[in-house]
């Protein structure tokens, strides 16, 4: 028996999918199997997989020659989620479903030697592309419906064996093999995280002013203060503050969480800016993603519209907290190979935290130091001057925490904030910046460029002063300067002005260099 | 705003066809805007002797080509009023820039208010461009900026200290800020570009006329708050930034050398004339950090009295103990009044030198006014 057919699949580069052409011919001559167009490994190991689901589903293998063609073949392709276009095409060039209604869907799947179907990262991805691709009939294994079913416009089906998606596109009803599979278990949701709220902190004045202020403005936040503090507890609520994710954002960011496999059955968007905390042994990959072959999405993509809390951030490789200047500049990773590059989106707060010396028992101000320090004065330098001048260039706010006293706890508790009132205050923040940069490709203060900030937006008149003097007396760096003056700017959206007053840049200068006065 | 106003634009055609420092053309901009005096030019109606020499680079005059120019290389004309504008230039009168040409990523003003002229020969000694190299470190570390020209030897070495240490360091040069004057200086340019700022009165690809050199000096000495000589033979042009300096009332000190050196010979000179002997960067920041009431709108003294404070800020004040650090909520129970106020008035007091904050909380700063 000879003849041909073609079906489509979807794969994943970086975080788009790309629909794939799956042809496959199956002829008279020498028995072999081989595909054509650019398959990693992966890709040719669906040769065993769906040979063995074919003859387990009670269907024929058929051959003796087959060949499978993939387009466009200068696409490298990679990962399993070929497998059911790939038997789904070698079905209908055997004549066992009709090629017509084989060639109009887009399958992505992978299937298990028993004929099950698994399911797939970014089965979210896969149905954005198949829509784009003009498709209008999808369909993906069963544990992965809601989510693809995320895109408009578009038919989703789920099947949970080969044999399902044979009755499917031959318009047969479900055999019992396709009612008797379990549905695999999702993995574990990502978004029924709650965020915690602020009123749980107590005390701590200037670090949740900080931390409003970086959700005002966008800033991003360098904290310091001695372990147990309560940095990461802070960090963790930034998200809360933010605005929801709208809809494009959500979308972005699902796809992401999508294709790292790090998104629940659940089906939902995101909606809640992520969090992500990846420890200071994350290699240079691992955080900003790329790798052998195929390059793989890196935790700070995970951090895209939502926040990157980098604790004990000296402890990280100074490779690695280097190669972060890239998406802080221009809000993603791009990784080049030589035949394509991957684009990886990674807009994302920055929050650094940082114990004020290694040993991380250290303080004092002028008087004696805490006792228990064993840091000399060098050791402490070298451990904050790894975060280095250019990455702390970007890093508009910097704050001192400090343990709050038994009296801050009893008496402060009724006037914590909750996360609740503070976003509002954000919000009506975000919404006068975004007036005021209508015109502009910015959107919040820590966006605009320090030309810019110089040119069009400095401080006019009486509020200037505040900041020369910091700056003659040594306080502010000149490069410091721009800082400070788009820290004023959200102090003022906070209060409702039009200009950041004289007041504003007092509070601004209260957050310009946490730790650098005492720590030279 | 950075628009191109007709006035930006006359102030850049300005700086092409009168040289820097023209008095004559200073004191027509006392009374007219720049747009104006052009117009004089063009007609001959300025009523300078030989006014016919300002219209000789008329023809070749092409200002928009010169703003594209430096915007290219990511630069700036600044002219007064902008708010990156130095005021403290206006101290040189007629004589004061009528634009400047400014390429780097940080603001012109702000770096200027804390900064140092460290100038000297170019056939400097070893020990010279030691000197000056570590006192630009010294300088940077120190948070102050280092101002000085674009020449080997002093010049050279006193940017490199600056830029070792991640310093702000400034060349003020007598041709364009695109050209590299002298061409091995490249490498030298590129960086102070990137990490601090270039400037000129003179429009990008000029060329550097001997005479530029002298009346540029006049800049770099209007722009600091003292200038520091290093090394300087007896008619070294150095000695010029100096005078102007001390015209200025700007402080002018001198690094010694060894009696027997030739390249140290000016510096004596200007020691036994006034000028005032200082041996390293602390010493150079004792004798300029005091001043500043010249150059800032407001005293900027290490901390104001008491009594100058507001209500509420003297009561914040009054709140912070003497002896142990508080949190913030701590000094605005005891005061009664809210974090906010709390926060800004401590941000002030911070600011007068009254108060420090460190990793236990606010605390009075040693050595605060009572």
């Amino acid at each position: 028996m000879s003849g041909v057919a073609r079906t489509r699949g979807v794969v994943l580069l970086g975080v788009d999918g790309h629909v794939i052409g799956v042809e496959a011919h199956v002829s008279i001559g020498v028995s072999g199997f081989s595909v054509v167009g650019m398959a990693d490994k992966l890709v040719t190991e669906a040769r065993d997989r769906c040979r063995s689901a074919v003859i387990n589903t009670g269907l024929e293998w058929p051959g003796p020659k087959i060949t499978v063609g993939l387009s466009p073949a200068e696409l490298p392709k990679r990962g399993p989620t070929l497998d059911l276009a790939i038997a789904l095409a070698l079905l209908a060039a055997s004549g066992q479903v009709p090629r017509d209604d084989a060639a109009a869907l887009v399958v992505v799947g992978e299937v298990g030697l028993d004929g099950r179907v698994r399911a797939v990262r970014g089965a979210l991805v896969a149905a954005l592309a198949a829509r784009a691709a003009g498709a209008t009939r999808l369909v993906v294994p069963a544990a992965n419906v809601e989510e693809a079913s995320l895109v408009p416009d578009l038919e989703v089906h789920g099947v949970r064996t080969l044999a399902g998606l044979v009755a499917f596109v031959r318009g047969d009803a479900p055999p019992d093999m396709e009612i008797d599979a379990d549905v695999e278990d999702p993995p574990a949701p990502a978004d029924d995280r709650e965020v915690p709220d602020l009123a749980d902190v107590r005390g701590q004045y200037e670090a949740r002013q900080a931390l409003e202020l970086a959700a005002a403005g966008g800033h991003h936040l360098a904290m310091t203060g001695l372990p147990g503090v309560g940095k990461t507890m802070l960090a963790e609520r930034l998200p809360g503050l933010l605005p929801p994710l709208d809809q494009q954002a959500a979308l972005e960011v699902t796809a992401i969480h999508s294709v790292a496999g790090r998104l629940g059955s659940g089906g939902r968007l995101i909606t809640v800016p992520p969090f992500e905390a990846p420890h200071h042994k994350a290699t240079d990959v691992a955080l900003v993603g790329g790798g052998s072959g195929v390059p793989r999405i890196g935790l700070v993509s995970l951090a895209h519209r939502g926040v990157l809390f980098l604790d004990e951030a000296p402890e990280f490789d100074a490779s690695a907290l280097e190669v972060l200047r890239q998406p802080l500049e221009s809000g993603e990773i791009v990784v080049t190979r030589s035949a394509f590059s991957v684009r990886f989106p990674a807009r994302f707060h920055l929050v650094l935290a940082m114990n004020p010396c290694p040993c991380g028992r250290g303080g004092g101000m002028g008087g004696p130091q805490s006792p228990s320090c064993v840091c000399t004065p060098q050791q402490r330098r070298r451990y904050l001057s790894r975060i280095s001048g250019p990455l702390l260039d970007r890093v508009d706010l910097r704050v001192t925490l400090v343990a709050p006293t038994l009296a801050d706890l009893e008496f402060g508790a009724h006037d914590a904030e909750s996360t609740a009132s503070v976003a509002e205050r954000v919000r009506d923040a975000r919404a006068r910046a975004a007036r005021r940069y209508a015109d502009t490709p910015w959107t919040v203060n820590a966006d605009v460029p320090g030309p810019v900030v110089r040119r069009q937006f400095g401080l006019e008149g009486d509020a200037v002063r505040p900041l020369e003097r910091a700056i003659m007396l040594g306080q502010v760096s000149a490069r410091g300067a721009d800082r400070v003056v788009r820290v004023a700017w959200t102090v003022a959206d906070l209060a409702g002005r039009d200009r950041p007053t004289r007041s504003d840049v007092h509070a601004a200068l209260n957050h310009r260099d946490g730790g650098a006065s005492w720590a030279a | 705003m950075g628009g191109l106003s007709d006035e930006r634009v006359a102030r850049a055609l300005l700086s092409h066809l009168a040289e820097p420092g023209d008095r004559r053309i200073g004191g027509l901009l006392r009374e007219s805007s720049a747009a104006e005096v052009v117009d004089m030019i063009r007609t001959g109606t300025t009523g300078i002797e030989a006014e016919e020499r300002y219209r000789v680079r008329l023809a070749t005059a092409r200002p928009e080509e010169h703003l594209a120019r430096v915007d290219a290389v990511g630069g700036r004309l600044l002219v007064p009023g902008d708010l990156e504008w130095p005021r403290q230039l206006d101290d040189l009168g007629d004589a004061a820039p009528w634009a400047l040409w400014v390429r780097g990523t940080v603001d012109l003003r702000l770096t200027a208010l804390r900064s140092v002229a460290v100038v000297g020969a170019r056939a400097a000694t070893r020990y010279g461009e030691r000197v000056a190299s570590q006192l630009g470190s010294d300088l940077a570390s120190s948070g102050w900026s280092v101002v000085s020209g674009g020449a080997f030897g002093i010049d050279k070495a006193a940017h490199l200290g600056a830029l070792a240490v991640q310093g702000v360091t400034v060349a003020v040069l007598a041709c364009g800020v695109d050209v590299s004057y002298p061409p091995s200086n490249d490498a030298l340019f590129a960086r102070i570009a990137a990490d601090g700022l270039i400037v000129s009165e003179v429009p990008p690809s000029a060329a550097p006329h001997r005479t530029r050199f002298l009346v540029r000096n006049r800049v770099i000495a209007a722009l600091t708050r003292g200038t520091v000589v290093v090394e300087a033979a007896l008619r070294s042009g150095s000695l010029s930034t100096a005078r102007e300096a001390e015209r200025l009332g700007r402080p002018v000190l001198g690094i010694p050398g060894t009696v027997t050196s030739e390249q140290s010979r000016g510096v004596h000179r200007a020691i036994r004339e006034g000028a005032l002997l200082v041996t390293s960067a602390a010493e150079v920041i004792e004798a300029v950090g005091g001043i500043g009431v010249d150059l800032a709108p407001e005293p900027a003294g290490r901390t104001e009295p008491r009594d100058a404070l507001d209500p509420l800020t003297a009561r914040v004040l009054d709140a912070v103990p003497v002896r142990r650090a508080v949190t913030l909520e701590s000094v605005a129970r005891t005061a009664g009044v809210t974090p906010a106020e709390t926060a800004a008035a401590l941000g002030l007091l911070e600011l007068s030198g009254f108060v420090r904050h460190g990793p236990d909380g606010w605390a009075l700063a040693s050595g605060a006014p009572r």
